[in-house]
């Protein structure tokens, strides 16, 4: 994610060092969005650490109580804080192992397929990436009638009458069903641009070889893409660290907490119902923050050096 | 040629994208016709497609005379919000790219650099200090909540300066000869040329506030003044018995992107390369 912002300097040197005073039209055009960043973005931002060092509850005073959060959802057992956060980040982890890989590997595929540029390929491009565009609420309630025991056409389809929000494992699977279904169309039109930017010599000269599909597809495909790949799983995962939608409305975070994620924790905490305990709420999203940092950071340096 | 139309790979891919088309499509169109059955049927008479009645009491007694769940009324919210968002973003993040991507001044390229690397904090932690502070603004159950908090991104400005960069300088050059200033350069030259770029924006912003959901269920707890997405909710818990009520609603909520789609389809699959292509 280089930006190349020397290599841009304007030619405009000469005509601006004739004016003595300062040239203020630039600041005119970056101060809107100044003014909104610095109140909405980094003034929230220092805010949110700060709060999650002191007792708050959203409305009165902030009394600062130092380390005490962290300790008590890190480390006193006995707190429900501390259950709820290491259930929550638990789930939240389980899902992003289940969900990434899929979200990388089926969109792949699609892409790959529609490579061949078979016929229809433009509609089913449209048809794969129109999920994306639908908000999650919708798509969980379209998705929560489809997975309904004896009304569903999952379960009909199957012959079953499998109970997929209420019983595990079918209860992650019906999530990450959603979640591959709903968001796979942004990765998807990435590695089709990125397919169709590899020369055909080599593949060429692969077939000349002899190579089959599948070394054509492990020898040249996957290493000509490497950065999109590393490109997508990062922004992937820090997507699916985010998740929140499909357990809260299809699953509701059971059977029995096991696909509560933490953000459920985090906004039932702050926002939700009784007093708020924003100072707790804030020290766990803290922590989930610091993970989705050390997560992609691990990514991009292990995807980046393996050569 | 001729041969290679009918090459044993593309039946292999194309065979592969229709399976997966099919199962694409079904919630979709399952979706749809459901929400034409009545509930009657639909719990009673076991797995069918279509309707054996079509009916659109699922429709009229959502829109209509509906005070616990006003659906017409939060369709109206998402509609104002996601254009005024739109509006919001546009005016700022092209004014902000053209002076990072075209104009000299002292500190620019820190600046830029700055919100570039700020990218990198995930906003979750941001999430209850900015309710505080659209809170202090006395902003909850406003339109401003949803409007104003996610113009202070900086991906769209970081697309918008890439593009605008790649303008030639000449042309403002010209223009400076001619006696332009900055400010007609940038309405007259840059902008119109910027159009691909501001579209693509533009979309997406648009369909990013139509669809967010959790900060509208943060700052709008005043049942008329919610967002469709966050409604949706409201909803699913106010008629669990009645599913095809729900997907009624889900509908309604999904057309306009889809819409959209349908009319500017060109732009959203073309964005994601172009984006992708600056990243990569």
């Amino acid at each position: 994610m280089e930006v190349p912002v020397k290599s841009m300097e304007p030619k405009m040197k000469i005509e601006r060092s004739k004016r003595k005073s300062v040239n203020w039209t630039p600041w005119f055009f970056i101060t809107p969005h100044l003014v909104i960043f610095g109140l909405f973005f980094l003034v929230p931002i220092l805010f949110g650490i700060y709060i999650s060092f002191t007792s708050w509850d959203l409305v009165g005073k902030a009394n600062f109580v130092g380390l005490a959060n962290y300790k008590e959802i890190l480390f006193q057992k006995d707190s429900s804080f501390y259950t709820q956060f290491h259930n929550g980040l638990k789930n939240t982890f389980i899902f992003v192992i289940l969900s990434v890989p899929c979200c990388i590997v089926v969109p792949l595929l699609l892409a790959s397929a529609l490579n061949a540029k078979p016929r229809f390929h433009k509609l089913f491009q449209s048809i794969f990436y129109m999920p994306s565009l639908f908000s999650i609420s919708a798509v969980v309630i379209i998705w929560t009638l489809m997975f309904n025991v004896n009304q569903g056409p999952v379960n009909n389809l199957l012959g079953k009458s499998i109970l997929w929000t209420s019983t595990q494992p079918y209860a992650w699977a019906a999530i990450v069903i959603v979640t591959v279904w709903w968001c796979i169309g942004g990765n998807m039109i990435i590695y089709q641009a990125a397919l169709n930017g590899i020369s055909k010599d080599y593949y060429e000269a692969a077939e000349i070889d002899g190579a089959s599909s599948i070394q054509k597809f492990f020898k040249i495909t996957l290493p000509s893409i490497r950065g999109q790949i590393l490109y997508t799983v990062v922004i992937t995962t820090i997507a699916q660290f985010n998740i929140y939608g499909q357990p809260l409305m299809l699953t509701g975070g059971g059977p029995i907490d096991s696909t509560r994620v933490l953000l459920m924790d985090i906004q039932q905490n702050a926002f939700g119902s009784g007093q708020s305990i924003a100072g707790i709420a804030s020290a766990m999203a803290f922590i989930l923050g610091l993970c989705i940092m050390i997560v992609s950071l691990i990514q991009f340096l292990f995807l980046r050096n393996r050569d | 040629m001729k041969s290679k139309l009918l090459s044993f790979p593309k039946l292999v891919a194309f065979l592969f994208l229709l399976l997966m088309a099919v199962i694409w499509i079904i919630p979709l169109i399952w979706g749809a016709v459901t929400s034409f059955k009545t509930d009657m049927e639909f719990q009673t008479m076991g797995f069918k497609l279509l309707p054996v009645q079509w009916v659109t009491t699922n429709y009229t007694s959502l829109l209509v005379d509906n005070y616990s769940t006003p659906l017409l009324h939060w369709f109206f919210n998402s509609l104002f919000i996601s254009v005024a968002h739109t509006l919001l973003v546009l005016i700022v993040v092209s004014f902000a790219g053209f002076a990072y991507g075209r104009m000299r001044f002292k500190g620019r390229n820190a600046i830029f650099l700055f919100l570039m690397a700020t990218m990198m904090f995930p906003g979750v932690v941001n999430l209850i200090p900015l309710y505080k502070i659209v809170d202090s603004l006395g902003w909850v159950n406003t339109y401003w909540a949803a409007v104003v908090p996610g113009a202070a991104g900086v991906f769209n400005i970081f697309l918008v300066r890439q593009f605008m960069v790649n303008i030639p300088l000449e042309v403002d050059e010209a223009a400076r000869i001619d006696g332009a200033g900055d400010f007609q350069i940038f309405f007259r030259i840059v902008l119109p040329l910027s159009r691909p770029i501001l579209m693509v924006v533009a979309l997406f912003s648009f369909t990013g506030s139509w669809n967010d959901f959790l900060w509208p269920s943060i700052v709008f707890n005043d049942i008329e003044r919610m967002t469709i997405t966050s409604g949706l909710q409201l909803l699913q818990g106010m008629y669990t018995g009645e599913p095809t009520l729900q997907m009624a609603g889900a509908i309604v909520a999904i057309i306009p992107t889809f819409i959209l789609y349908l009319f500017a389809q060109k732009y959203f699959l073309q964005s994601m390369s172009l984006s992708a292509g600056i990243k990569g």
